[in-house]
């Protein structure tokens, strides 16, 4: 399995509007960033060269992963999408 | 434009349909509130459907009305190294009668069957509709707002069962505010396609018999475990990790899926399968001491927001618990409304009936689990020590036999030590 292919996987009703916006400040100054490995959807990468963090929310899982591994609180907001948007599983 | 219910149920899940059911069949106005496009799309889980009694007493013929995959004859444990595995299997003659004791199922097929059931009861069910606020006068809860839309939903009484983050019990003051990762778990699983005629062939199965297996081992020393399940003509391969374990490992969810599933002994489970769907979720591992406050002014939380989840290590249940205190809070409910009541103290009834249910006692009797699971030898050392006695038991290579205890001996020190193996034995014997 290839994580970089889970939109072949997976189905997304993505809403444009992202249900998780981070505060990147607080991931710079991060000692930990447990997101960037703990998010089964690899939503988070992290580029060492460039300090920066980079989120994207459109092959989130709604796992709540990130909510309880964020010891920053780095999240400005982090709710489900709207209803009818976000993941949507088909059998599993 | 607003609406006056007598009850709303937040989350069209296993917990908040069986509550919403539950108060439809006795005849109050109830709204089960969903986010997905209809119940059931959001949720994953293992796997294992555990046995239902809360439902058997509503559907006593249970196993034929809803839609089920396998019931569940076969169970195993299966302890692995990178390269070696260990196995213990039970089947039972007893399993493979009704009331069956699980079954596999889909839970977007699951969930939505219930969420109808609760709708053809009476329930108003309200989909594509995300709870962003919880309604509150005076410190009593008396109803919910909609993200993106305009009005809001009132009732006298709440029924939280919007999983395991539970917004609402955070916004109704009865959650802390942050989850400790030491109590938190994540599962990922792939869902693998397969013939049923090949299924039945390779783990031995006929009619609708079912494959449960348990694998510990398999995570790279990341505390965790592994589970496969055989759905009719699919399977389901999945691991579990704490959090606070994967967070400082490393290492990512995927990549351990992945080698799992190259395990010499799983890709041969799995071999010619078709990957069909990956998902993940979080799980409350936290056990008794996680429960938040179960009772408020308007509102009874159940479910995963209640942490209502059982990881013994054995055993791993959660569904059976949420249907079981939604069933409970919907009956708290209907008291309620008979004393027009909807008070702290009055809703207190609900607490009552969970103690006096297996949800609470059993969550009780396991209170000291998750500290033991908490132990790192467990998922590396104790599985390597199983394969490598094993090994040494069936090897013949020309060299004297070496009398058993000397043998496990050599390789308990050589894996754990004897003196962790002590404190290890006491630990688990205390917790279970």
């Amino acid at each position: 399995m290839n994580i970089d292919e889970i939109f072949d996987i997976t189905s997304f009703t993505i809403d444009r509007e992202a249900h998780i916006v981070l505060d990147y400040a607080i991931c710079t100054g991060c000692d930990n960033r447990g997101c960037v490995n703990s998010c089964p959807a690899r939503c988070y990468t992290w580029s060492e060269e460039e300090q920066k963090m980079t989120f994207v929310h459109d092959g989130c899982l709604e796992c709540g992963t990130c909510y309880v591994v964020c010891h920053r609180n780095a999240f400005t907001r982090w709710r489900y999408p709207r209803g009818g948007f976000g993941v949507a599983y088909r059998m599993t | 434009m607003s609406k006056t219910y007598q009850a709303i149920v937040i989350g069209a899940g296993p917990a908040g349909s069986s509550a919403a059911l539950t108060m439809a069949r006795a005849g109050l106005d109830v709204a089960l509130v969903e986010r997905g496009t209809f119940p059931g799309e959001k949720n994953m889980f293992g796997g294992l459907l555990h046995r239902m009694t809360a439902l058997e007493k509503v559907f006593p013929n249970f196993w034929d009305r809803a839609p089920l995959e396998r019931h569940i004859v076969k169970k195993g444990v299966t302890f692995m190294t990178a390269g070696s595995s260990f196995n213990t299997t039970i089947e039972s003659g007893g399993f493979d009668r009704t009331p069956y004791n699980g079954y596999t199922v889909f839970r977007p097929r699951f969930d939505r069957w219930l969420a109808e059931e609760a709708a053809s009861a009476g329930a108003t069910l309200i989909t594509r509709a995300m709870v962003d606020g919880v309604l509150l006068k005076d410190g009593r809860v008396t109803g919910v707002s909609i993200l993106g839309r305009s009005g809001q939903l009132n009732a006298p009484v709440v029924v939280a069962a919007d999983g395991v983050l539970s917004f609402t019990a955070l916004k109704a003051g009865l959650r802390r505010p942050s989850f400790d990762p030491a109590q938190m778990a994540v599962g990922v699983k792939a869902l693998i396609d397969m013939p049923r005629e090949l299924i039945d062939e390779r783990f031995g199965l006929v009619r609708d018999q079912g494959f449960a297996n348990e694998f510990v081992g398999c995570t790279e020393g990341v505390r965790g475990g592994g589970c496969f399940y055989t759905n009719y003509d699919s399977l389901s391969l999945g691991l579990v990790f704490h959090l606070a374990s994967l967070r400082t490992s490393g290492k990512t969810p995927y990549d351990l899926l992945n080698a799992f599933m190259e395990q010499p002994q799983v890709a041969k489970m799995i071999r010619g399968g078709k990957l069909l769907e990956y998902s993940a979720h979080l799980i409350p591992e936290g056990g008794y001491d996680m429960i938040p406050e179960l009772v408020g002014d308007g509102i009874v939380v159940a479910g995963d927001a209640a942490a209502f989840c059982n990881a013994t290590g054995l055993n791993l249940e959660g569904i059976n618990l949420a249907s079981q205190s939604g069933v409970l809070a919907g009956e708290a409910v209907v008291v309620a409304h008979q004393n027009k009541d909807f008070s702290r103290r009055s809703l207190s009834v609900y607490k009552q009936l969970l103690e006096e249910s297996y949800v609470i006692k059993d969550l009780k009797l396991f209170r000291k689990a998750p500290h033991m699971l908490h132990n790192n030898r467990i998922y590396q050392e104790y599985p390597e020590l199983m394969c490598s006695f094993m090994e040494g038991i069936y090897r013949i290579d020309g060299a004297p036999k070496e009398s058993l205890t000397k043998l496990f001996l050599k390789s308990a020190r050589e894996k754990v030590g004897l003196g962790n193996m002590l404190t290890d034995g006491f630990s688990a014997w205390r917790s279970l």
